[in-house]
């Protein structure tokens, strides 16, 4: 009976104020445990060359999300640094864990994706695991835009069904099934990098009021297979930048790398 | 002795269970609780047995090793990531079921222990959705589903009845060591020879 009243503390504590150290205690500790148990189900002869493939792969994956996107961006570089992680548990709170912690660098409110589509965002990082919410948590809510028309809107979980809402900010947003959604992208990057492609309008919702626009979004990420993923750390630092402009490097950095954008924004 | 390192495992063991190994594979309607299913399982082994403390029965004697089991193992599964829920819900309805479970007789038989195994883990899967519902807005359909009540339940009761046949020491007889009490098929012949 006394350890129902700790119980029930517990929760009084936690909804007023999270318990942090508990839970990197928990990440510490099952963390460490989840890595082995799943680096046991992986292990295979050959194991470093995956893990260089796969490192290699990450890099790829962030090249092509940065040469995918129209937005200019004020980031100094067009690049990102990416780390390659596998999803070792999954949660029942739309949540996964996956083996990649602070350790390798990665922090809260970093975007995941994986070679298909938009995976989620870190809410929690421990020293070897990193807790991602899915986008189709319930509790999600990602700023979202129409690939075709830059419609702006806001994409939520709908977790019961698999799927995503799109709720466009223009009433009178042209929005039909097959058009493609992408991230809007936040401030520094952080937690959304722009342009990552989330999925695809398959059925157009009749709206009840005159205000949104609502639709049904299928995800590109295979939210029940999800096992290799990329985490998007951070943009490039300017020295490791990839010179795109070829033998032409006069000027500050800066201005290249706004011409460069500008460049981009007019070919897409 | 036994129980103490199976319990060591529930609490250890379970958690990682459960988010690598259960919840990967999308199964009709949720997975089972690996966590509930050993902490209701075990509690009945967890009852101090009276030849063996010298302390005088009291009218509600157990409960406390059995609720202690599931506070652990709760507070295990609630903290290990990715859990993102409220901190306490798991240990709570683990705790209760625990001691619910080690309430038990021991002289009870695997057939009642199998029923009431089962209709502990239905009632604190239940108890754990609503509490699902109310703390952390999940939403009813996900925090109760019929999928997740059938596999906890089943297993629940399927586990308990194993552990029952499995060869106990009897407050009567000879009492033998801890060491006689291996784990081979053949233990039950063996005590009549």
């Amino acid at each position: 009976m006394l350890l129902a009243l700790v119980s029930v503390a517990l929760i009084v504590a936690d909804t007023l104020t999270p318990l942090d150290p508990l839970r990197a205690f928990g990440s510490a500790v099952f963390g460490g445990l989840e890595n082995a148990a799943s680096a046991g189900v992986r292990w295979a002869p050959g194991q470093h060359r995956v893990a260089e493939l796969e490192a290699e792969n990450a890099r790829l994956r962030a090249e092509l999300l940065a040469a995918r996107r129209v937005t200019p961006s004020p980031a100094p570089a067009d690049g990102y640094r990416a780390l390659p992680a596998h999803v070792v548990g999954f949660g029942r709170d739309g949540t996964v864990t996956v083996d990649a912690g602070s350790e390798g660098g990665v922090a809260r409110d970093m975007t995941v994706f994986d070679g298909n589509g938009l995976v989620g965002r870190v809410v929690r990082s421990g020293p070897g695991t990193a807790t991602v919410q899915l986008a189709t948590a319930s509790g999600s809510s990602i700023g979202a835009r129409l690939e075709g028309s830059r419609e702006v809107g806001l994409v939520t979980g709908v977790p019961e069904r698999g799927l995503l809402r799109l709720s466009l900010l223009n009433p009178a947003a042209e929005v039909k099934p097959g058009d493609r959604v992408v991230t809007l992208g936040s401030r520094d990057m952080r937690p959304y990098v722009p342009d990552v492609p989330i999925g695809a309008v398959v059925a157009v919702e009749p709206a009840p009021d005159a205000l949104t626009r609502t639709a049904l979004v299928r995800p590109f990420a295979r939210f029940t297979a999800l096992d290799l993923v990329t985490v998007v750390l951070g943009p490039l630092p300017d020295a490791a930048a990839p010179a795109k402009d070829g033998p032409e490097k006069s000027g500050t950095e800066k201005t290249s790398t706004e011409k460069s954008g500008a460049e981009k924004a007019k070919g897409a | 002795m036994k129980a103490i390192v199976l319990s060591l495992l529930v609490v250890l063991v379970a958690p990682v269970l459960q988010v690598a190994v259960v919840n990967g594979p999308a199964l009709p309607g949720g997975g089972p609780d690996v966590v509930l299913i050993g902490v209701i399982a075990l509690a009945p082994l967890l009852r101090p047995r009276p030849e063996a403390r010298g302390l005088p029965e009291r009218g509600t004697a157990g409960g406390g090793a059995g609720a202690f089991l599931g506070f652990a193992a709760g507070l295990a599964a609630d903290i290990a990531p990715p859990a993102d829920h409220t901190i306490g819900r798991l240990a709570l309805v683990a705790c209760l079921a625990g001691w619910v479970c080690t309430r038990l007789t021991a002289d009870a038989t695997t057939g009642r222990r199998a029923a009431v195994a089962a209709a502990v883990a239905l009632g604190a899967t239940l108890a754990g959705g609503v509490l699902a519902a109310l703390l952390d807005g999940t939403p009813w359909g996900t925090a109760l589903a019929p999928g997740a009540l059938a596999w906890t339940a089943g297993l629940a009761a399927l586990v308990t009845a194993a552990l029952a046949l499995l060869p106990r020491r009897r407050s009567f007889g000879r009492v033998r060591g801890p060491r006689d009490r291996s784990r081979d098929p053949y233990a039950p012949g063996r005590r009549l020879a």
